[in-house]
């Protein structure tokens, strides 16, 4: 029985992609930010691309002459960073999560589509920022790994490198911001009686990619703060002369670093993951296994860092351990590989584009695997680091793992964003030229590596053995670019004159396809209830049915369409808020007045964002029984927590380095020559009674005490204040007796994780005393006490990560570090 | 001013809040006066740590409500914890054996 209900099921308005400029600059939909987000980085792509084409074309014969040293510094390191910040991992979760994960939840949109539309503005803003820096004093040169000291500003004067720093703090923001929305979206968005051993396996590798992002990106941030305030406030966190060690940016990268190889990876696994059982006409082989395997391979690529690092000696404890997690994580990596096998095994295949696209990143990422558990071998890696061998592994990872699969989803969900099937005669050509090109210029690099070819030389003598496989690369990645090309090509051709494709092109499996092609903005007329995995495939062929007629499992639809569908209103507080985040970055450079006038429309953007809507701190949960398996969450709520989860690493991280670096400053005065617990004691004390304040506001807030409800909110804000203003009495006083910021290793680490700290105090006092105006106003009633709960955990927050410094800095600061 | 919170909250009242204040600021004054008792410094940093975990606990589940809310908070809040208690302690292993050598 084919589908007949996709066209006749959405009647209602016309497609998301209709509308003028206005509307997309000012545009919250997902599917149109998905489109945003897909342009810029196939922009980038195309960048990246040419940068990879000239850097081959250098390397093509001995004694290249094209490009100088400084220069291939650059397009290395530009291509590392767009690739893996500005395409990858924003086609997978930016283009392709975006579009589709709200339609495969049967969603009407993303849990917070204001934050969504300010992800993506902040994404193009940042990478045109990065990208500036190739029109001033050059683009940053040290790598995408930005290994200190190399980053020190005594190697590096230039700008070059700060544009990376402030580049990738405001990237690395867009990302958070958008992991949080994708975890919020999948916990508490989901359709009825989705369960989550119901979900398409694309939504559960986001979901495991959301967490990822939300634990990984925080130790990077405290990185790259450091390196920011190395290279601004001259302080030396990375200095082995002042006692520091250059080993603590490579911990805290690769603490984010191999977390990221599967946030690049595991969206591409999802989308073969619904890929492979459509064109095998089968379900997917071992669905809990893949969802737990993907759940797995989450937890372990956070206990896989060290791995990166076994050439700077760690110790046998450490490298046997990061070795044996890091062949670990081949477990369930293999078993997704096996499943696909399964799935196709006794499959009626289907060999389209998007289909091959699949099948070739099994093959490839197998290559990229088994080249990787050469890597978790202690001795083996000790041979190939910084060779030719790990460009080939890496990119038969990231290339082969996670590009194809975005060509795969390209292909696959092309002609549900936009209503037109992309040519297959020229796919197939794409493919191969792709598969041929990528191969050739990527395979002859293990043996490059093996003969001894370091990686990032940018020319190298004749007669070493390896002109013969430099000449293949460098041809070989011009089929590939041509393969790209015609990919483009395509793209273009389909948009103009490519055949309609109808609801549902490829008799899916998913709810995606039981919309029409392009989706309603609304997405769905009437929300299905979901019975059971592959609903979309139920309610074509009947399996569901017989249920729905006996009524023994419940509608398979909502009973009948809600008389008026509310989507939120379009909104240009993004696009400001995301330029003056930006604005404030380009003043770090330039001059200080920009930095204030960026900070004045940050402040703006998210003031008029806050009152821009006139539900704010109002319950929003859906009237329709949710059978999900967690009962009823409130969307702001959830984010707020995750939004506390993550910071918790991020001062993790800060107090990792405080005492890392404890009893190692080379000069005083240090700890118990100036940290007085008195003074302290009592600041601590005013920080705790502020919590019992915020309780007590929250509980009068809920019982429509609007008085008592102003008078502890401000009785919060000012016990604040009064321990903000111990704290600017305590720095005052330490600079006074010698300590400065720059002092020592104890100042720098000291005032940096004091005053993060201080600075989280400082944005709840502003949020307590809006909340206190917002009371003042009558804007407060019972029904808003949400908004007063929020500011609260995040109140609370602050005081539990006080009492741990409280502890750790000031009442043991007669115990050293490591 | 009530003693109560609103019984559909799910969260305790005024009497609640204060008891654990109480207990908060009891364990603060131990905490300092452990600090300059000679006799404890053997056992100083089990001793601070288990105080201050416990104040953190009470501030958790009482004040930001974990005990009485949804378990699917405690979830997302209790396993970043997780990991960034992790964090910390691998980072100061890792740096024990390193720069053990080169202090």
């Amino acid at each position: 029985m084919e589908a007949v209900l996709p066209s006749a099921e959405q009647p209602r308005a016309e497609s998301y992609l209709s509308g003028a400029i206005w509307g997309w600059l000012t545009t919250i939909d997902h599917k149109r930010v998905a489109v945003l987000y897909g342009l810029t980085a196939l922009a980038f792509f195309l960048v990246a691309g040419v940068e990879a084409l000239v850097m081959r074309v250098q390397l093509a014969r001995p004694d290249g002459t094209v490009i100088d040293a400084g220069t291939f510094n650059q397009l290395f390191t530009m291509h590392g960073t767009t690739m893996v910040f500005l395409v990858i991992m924003p086609l997978g979760i930016g283009l392709f999560a975006n579009f589709a994960v709200p339609l495969l939840i049967g969603a009407r949109d993303v849990a917070f589509p204001r934050l969504n539309a300010f992800g993506y503005w902040l994404f193009l803003f940042g990478a045109l920022f990065l990208h500036a820096s190739f029109f001033v004093h050059g683009a940053p040169d040290a790598g995408w790994f930005g290994y200190a000291n190399l980053t020190d500003r005594y190697f590096s004067p230039g700008t070059n490198l700060d544009f990376w720093v402030l580049a990738l703090l405001i990237l690395g923001i867009s990302t958070l911001i958008t992991g949080l929305n994708f975890l919020v979206t999948i916990i508490n968005m989901r359709a009825p009686g989705m369960t989550f051993m119901r979900m398409p396996l694309f939504v559960w590798t986001i979901l495991v990619t959301a967490i990822l992002i939300l634990l990984a990106f925080p130790a990077l941030t405290v990185g790259l703060i450091l390196l920011l305030m190395d290279r601004f406030y001259g302080t030396h966190f990375y200095d082995a002369t002042v006692g520091a060690t250059p080993l603590l940016w490579q911990h805290l990268f690769w603490l984010f670093g191999h977390p990221e190889v599967y946030i690049l990876a595991l969206p591409a696994f999802g989308i073969v993951s619904e890929v492979i059982p459509v064109f095998s006409r089968k379900p997917l082989f071992g669905y809990p296994m893949m969802a737990y395997s993907t759940a797995l391979i989450g937890f372990l690529s956070y206990g896989v860092w060290g791995h990166h690092m076994f050439a700077v000696g760690m110790g046998p404890a450490a490298e046997s351990t990061f070795a044996a997690t890091s062949m670990l994580i081949a477990i369930p990596t293999g078993v997704k590989i096996f499943s696909w096998i399964a799935t196709m095994w006794g499959g009626s295949l289907r060999i389209t584009t998007a289909f091959l696209f699949s099948l070739g990143l099994i093959i490839e990422f197998t290559i990229g695997g088994l080249s990787g558990i050469m890597h978790a071998a202690v001795p083996i890696d000790l041979q190939q680091t910084d060779s030719y061998f790990v460009v080939a592994h890496l990119h038969y990872v990231l290339f082969g793992g996670s590009a194809l699969a975005l060509f795969s989803a390209a292909y696959y969900w092309w002609p549900k964003m936009t209503g037109r099937l992309l040519d297959e005669r020229l796919g197939k050509w794409h493919f191969w030229l792709t598969i041929v090109g990528f191969n050739g210029t990527f395979f002859p690099m293990h043996f490059l590596g093996i003969a001894g070819m370091p990686r990032r030389i940018y020319r190298y003598a004749p007669g070493m053995g390896w002109d013969l496989w430099n000449m293949v690369a460098t041809i070989s990645a011009f089929i590939l670019g041509l393969g790209v090309a015609l990919f483009l090509v395509n793209l273009v051709l389909s948009l103009r004159r490519g055949a309609a494709a109808g609801g549902d092109p490829w008799q899916a499996r998913t709810l995606e396809w039981w919309t029409p092609s392009p989706p309603a903005e609304h997405n769905f007329d009437r929300i299905p209830l979901v019975g059971g995995r592959d609903p979309f495939w139920g309610l074509k062929h009947g399996a569901q049915e017989p249920a729905v007629a006996a009524g023994a499992h419940g509608p398979m639809l909502e009973a009948a369409p809600p008389d008026a569908i509310h989507l939120p209103r379009p909104s240009f507080f993004p696009v400001v808020l995301a330029a003056g985040i930006v604005l404030a970055g380009i003043g770090m450079i330039t001059r200080l007045e920009a930095v204030l006038l960026g900070g004045l429309v940050v402040l703006l953007a998210i003031v008029g964002m806050g009152f821009e809507r006139s539900t704010c701190g109002e319950g929003q949960q859906p009237a329709t029984p949710t059978d999900r398996g967690l009962g009823v969450l409130d969307n702001r709520k959830v984010g707020v927590w995750a939004f506390i989860g993550s910071e918790s690493i991020f001062f993790a991280s800060l107090l990792s380095t405080y005492l890392i670096y404890q009893g190692r400053s080379v000069t005083g005065p240090g700890p118990a020559d100036i940290l007085s617990v008195p003074l302290t004691s009592v600041s601590t004390f005013v920080l705790l009674m502020s919590s019992l304040l915020m309780v007590l506001a929250l509980a009068a807030t809920q019982r429509g005490d609007a008085r008592w409800s102003r008078i502890w909110l401000l009785g919060t804000a000012g016990l604040g204040a009064l321990f903000l203003a111990g704290q600017v009495y305590e720095f005052y006083h330490f600079y006074h007796q010698g300590l400065a910021l720059q002092t020592n290793l104890f100042g720098q680490t000291f005032y940096t994780l004091v005053g993060f700290h201080g600075a989280h105090v400082t944005v709840g006092v502003v949020w307590l005393l809006v909340l206190a105006s917002g009371s003042l106003a009558g804007q407060l009633p019972a029904r808003r006490s949400l908004a007063v709960e929020l500011c609260g955990l995040y109140w609370h927050f602050v005081d539990v990560v006080w009492i741990v410094i409280f502890t750790l800095v000031y009442l043991l600061q007669g115990v050293t570090g490591p | 001013m009530s003693d109560t919170a609103d019984p559909r909250s799910g969260h305790p009242g005024t009497r609640v809040y204060l008891a654990v204040a109480a207990v908060l600021t009891v364990l603060t004054a131990i905490e300092v006066t452990v600090f300059y008792v000679e006799a404890l410094q053997p056992v100083l940093l089990p001793l601070l740590l288990l105080l201050s975990a416990a104040k953190f606990a009470l501030v958790v589940m009482f004040y930001m409500h974990l005990k009485f809310d949804r378990a699917a908070y405690s979830a997302i809040f209790i396993a970043q914890l997780f990991i960034a208690a992790v964090v910390i302690v691998a980072l100061m292993v890792l740096f024990a054996v390193f720069l053990g050598g080169v202090r």
